[in-house]
């Protein structure tokens, strides 16, 4: 079974950096363009916490025209890949997290069709679908109720959505024993699984 | 053999669970705040006696009616999320936080606008109340915080059976960063409210009481993604 989002082998980024995150891992990691972001920001222990990531993030440019990303949506993506969970990132997840983030741009983008900076639940729904997952109406009334204002989705949201749903299906996903698109849940497992999002 | 897990059935004095409200004053100051803080000094957002308030409608507590009126700022004759945000706070004066009123709004919104009118605002006063109380009793060392012991024991005595590692990343997410982390009224609500909104779903599928349920991807972010959010 092909879970929507699943990393392709060798993680979101495909530019064959490897090894323990952290700062540079071999010369000419540090000519990265996004090493400069990274590093304007980052302490001295090359880590970098949700304030820091918003600051990064906003100077980066990924927002484009959009609005740029609270702070809780930043902790939400901090959490989201934050693999040692010390509440922060080094360098090799914060470019991970960049090609996610960047991946979930392009399907926004694509349906933000009067380029108004928000989309609304059908957009939503398409972009949903686009990116593989296939969730019933109710599903989709709940999450437009959650992120919209007056109905519209603006982009931080959408990537506070797309978080919160990519972290269920890495929940889902490491239970599936198989493959097959099943898990057996005990109910104390489902709860804290399904609460640690 | 099959295990019954007992948080399957509605935990004993739980906010909502077929239970009528407990009838009594309001505090005279902020909701949720406890009554024996500071409340002469510092923030005190429900307005002295309003000459208003004699035209409460029917079935709607005076108090609540003039608190209403102070909370709908712009006079539309409804509370959105950003107004409760206003009239709700912490023990430690912090406001509530934006996903709880959330939480909220959707649970007395009859009207489906993502506000409450004046009947919603009353019966949510009376339901925060309930968790003032509740929350009193699991603060047992009066802390105006729950801390990670008084979690434990607050799930245990509602009959969840989590473990210690949950507890404390439930207090990592819900507190602000500090040596001994604690939770203020809000999180403690949502927190409350999540777990009961997902054994209901639970128990949905268990139709078995097995304690057990096999989920599809899609069911379970369905049923997840309804609840949770």
């Amino acid at each position: 079974m092909a879970y929507p989002g699943q990393p392709a082998p060798g993680g979101f980024y495909q530019g064959g950096y490897g090894g323990a995150p952290g700062g540079p891992a071999f010369p000419g990691q540090a000519q990265d363009p996004l090493y400069g972001y990274f590093a304007a920001v980052g302490g001295q222990d090359g880590q970098i916490d949700a304030d820091e990531l918003q600051r990064c993030l906003t100077q980066s440019g990924i927002a484009g025209a959009y609005k740029p990303f609270n702070l809780e949506t930043c902790r939400l993506m901090i959490s989201m890949l934050d693999r040692d969970m010390s509440g922060t990132l080094g360098f090799n997840e914060f470019k991970e997290l960049w090609a996610v983030v960047n991946g979930w741009k392009q399907h926004f983008v694509s349906f933000d069709s009067d380029g108004s900076g928000t989309i609304d639940r059908q957009e939503l729904e398409k972009a949903l679908m686009a990116m593989g997952f296939r969730l019933s109406p109710q599903a989709v009334t709940a999450i437009t109720k959650r992120y919209s204002t007056q109905g519209k989705i603006a982009f931080d949201d959408y990537i506070a959505c797309c978080v919160k749903l990519r972290a269920l299906t890495e929940c889902f996903r490491r239970r599936d024993a198989t493959q097959q698109g099943f898990v057996n849940f005990h109910y104390d497992d489902f709860i804290q699984c399904v609460m640690s999002i | 053999g099959a295990r019954l897990t007992p948080a399957l059935s509605p935990p004993q004095g739980f906010p909502g669970a077929a239970q009528p409200p407990p009838v009594g004053p309001y505090p005279g100051a902020t909701p949720g705040a406890s009554p024996a803080r500071g409340l002469s000094e510092g923030k005190v957002t429900a307005p002295m006696a309003s000459p208003r308030a004699g035209n409460a409608p029917p079935g709607v507590d005076p108090e609540a009616f003039s608190w209403f009126q102070s909370v709908d700022t712009d006079h539309s004759g409804f509370i959105s999320v950003k107004e409760l945000k206003q009239a709700l706070v912490n023990n430690n004066w912090s406001s509530f936080n934006d996903e709880t009123c959330l939480l909220m709004i959707n649970m007395f919104d009859r009207t489906r606008s993502g506000r409450i009118d004046v009947y919603g605002f009353s019966a949510l006063l009376r339901f925060i109340q309930q968790w003032r109380s509740l929350f009193q009793q699991y603060d047992r060392d009066q802390s105006g915080s729950i801390s990670f012991s008084e979690l434990q024991q607050a799930f245990s005595q509602m009959g969840y059976n989590l473990s210690p590692q949950f507890s404390q990343l439930l207090l990592a997410r819900y507190s602000q960063r500090s040596p001994n982390p604690s939770i203020q009224l809000d999180g403690f609500i949502h927190i409350c409210m999540q777990l009961q909104s997902l054994t209901d779903a639970f128990r949905e599928k268990d139709t078995a009481l097995q304690g057990n349920v096999r989920l599809s991807y899609e069911d379970f972010l369905s049923m997840v993604v309804t609840r949770m959010l």
